[in-house]
């Protein structure tokens, strides 16, 4: 059975090491990203004027921060979500695919194109 | 004839190790959810100041911050999960000898409190 | 001491569809379902069918769902379920012949599929050669955990991939693959990485890791599987800068 079929290299391991790698940001970065930015800076217990985030986001570390703190994390993201309609059998692997990859592809080059507009 | 049972779509209700899978995969939700704030963020930010001024109001807005809270709770599942499979994934060597994976998962979590560490001082210092 | 245990049967000549039935126990502090499932067998319902062979958890022929969980029958014992009964289904997974008793055809095919033996550098000089080949103990440490297994099966049913697609090759046949390739007496990693590096082969696994959680040898195959990944990476990044894969 498994013999006689053609194998087919699987082009998992792309998808596989932009998830990993996501995987190690949303461990290590994104914990204190999210308490700074998603709740101490709304709740006014730190500070972040326009200037200074306008300056420190569209230079050199704004490009590093968008790279392990909205790609990475976003191909981890869509990864997990698409492995995880597989596993409740929405098994439309092409589709799921390309709309899962897809999305976190138009996340990423979003995030560039405004760094570079910005910068 | 032999039967061959199939899976249903809420296999994993039935057991306690697959609900926790199950958790750790949709850790991801409020991960986009944060994800997609920051590029609204980024956005706002490159549009001027009144726009980067209305973005931090709309991220005051409690249903908000109450999926980021969770974003935050998740991230924190997330590592814990991830820390551990670590080891088993890329065994490391050092000098010749394993290292152990509680060495490897407690130099993990000195990582996200560095981290931590250099964002307070970003912030505060 | 008595215990209501119910099993799932499966009567082909009967009734297409499996149904439960109860049957009550005598046992004691030693008793495991192996012994159970012999006394109904004996003393209540010659019409029960199970496999067993060794009732010391090395054969791996008696694997059951025991509430739910892939377990050896020997290896679990009656008393532990005092509190919340037995409830004891064929392997999940696996197409049910009859009763407790499941088709492993798959499952052998699998680990066929990924040559589980050492294939030697030279196939001519293996034949002829009775050299021993040695090993050192840390050659011998890369590969040993994974040496543990003795196919029982147990992880193919804690897999919730290979229910989903029994194409999976599955867990105990990478994690074999896996054991003969970081073996340096072997040379068979590239006769065995297409097998890998395919859809069905370790890509197919989303670490759930409840094969390794069922393991009663503590094999620990998600790890296998996970590490083969890896393998499987590195194995594309070569190729895509034109080595031989």
């Amino acid at each position: 059975m498994q013999q006689n079929k053609q194998l087919k290299r699987s082009d998992e391991p792309i998808w596989w090491g932009l998830f990993s790698a996501g995987g190690v940001c949303f461990a290590v970065f994104l914990p204190s990203i999210i308490l700074f930015y998603g709740l101490l800076l709304p709740l006014e217990l730190v500070i972040l004027d326009y200037k200074q985030a306008s300056q420190w986001f569209f230079g050199f570390w704004g490009l590093i921060f968008i790279g392990a703190v909205i790609i990475f994390p976003a191909f981890h993201s869509l990864h997990r979500i698409r492995h995880a309609l597989y596993d409740v059998k929405f098994q439309q692997k092409t589709l799921i695919k390309w709309l899962t990859m897809g999305f976190a592809g138009l996340l990423s080059a979003t995030s560039l194109l405004i760094w570079v507009i910005g910068s | 004839m032999s039967y061959r049972p199939t899976l249903t779509r809420t296999w994993w209700l039935k057991n306690t190790a697959f609900k926790v899978y199950m958790l750790r995969e949709l850790t991801v939700l409020p991960l986009l959810f944060f994800l997609l704030c920051l590029v609204k963020g980024l956005y706002s930010l490159s549009q001027g100041a009144e726009a980067w001024y209305l973005w931090l109001a709309v991220m005051q807005n409690p249903l908000v911050m109450l999926i980021n809270t969770l974003a935050l709770l998740a991230s924190l599942f997330h590592a814990w999960t991830f820390f551990q499979l670590f080891p088993r994934v890329m065994p490391l060597e050092f000098g010749g000898k394993k290292v152990s994976a509680p060495a490897l998962v407690a130099g993990q979590w000195a990582g996200v409190l560095a981290v931590f560490a250099l964002v307070a001082w970003l912030f505060w210092g | 001491m008595e215990l209501e245990v119910t099993i799932q049967r499966y009567l082909p000549e009967q009734s297409s569809e499996p149904f439960n039935q109860s049957y009550t126990v005598p046992y004691d502090t030693s008793t495991s379902v192996l012994d159970a499932l012999t006394y109904i067998k004996e003393e209540l319902d010659p019409t029960l069918s199970y496999r067993w062979s060794c009732r010391m958890a090395i054969c791996g022929s008696c694997g059951i769902m025991l509430n739910g969980k892939p377990m050896l029958g020997c290896n679990v014992f009656l008393r532990d379920y005092v509190q919340t009964g037995m409830l004891i289904e064929p392997m999940a997974h696996f197409p049910v012949e009859r009763d407790l008793i499941i088709d492993m055809e798959s499952f052998l095919t699998h680990l066929e599929a990924v040559k589980p033996y050492l294939i030697s550098k030279d196939s001519k000089e293996s034949v002829q050669s009775f050299d021993p080949h040695n090993q050192t103990p840390r050659q011998l440490d890369k590969y040993q955990q994974f040496s543990s297994c003795i196919n029982c099966g147990l992880c193919y049913s804690a897999c919730p991939q290979f229910g989903l697609n029994p194409e999976f090759i599955g867990p105990a046949a990478l994690t074999l693959a896996h054991r003969y390739n970081l073996d340096n007496r072997d040379a068979g990693q590239a006769e065995r990485m297409p097998m890998i590096n395919s859809e069905e082969g370790a890509w197919s696994c989303t670490f759930v890791g409840y094969c390794s959680e069922v393991c009663p040898k503590s094999v620990d195959p998600a790890a296998a599987v996970n590490q083969s990944k890896v393998t499987s990476a590195t194995d594309l990044i070569f190729s895509l800068l034109g080595g031989r894969s």
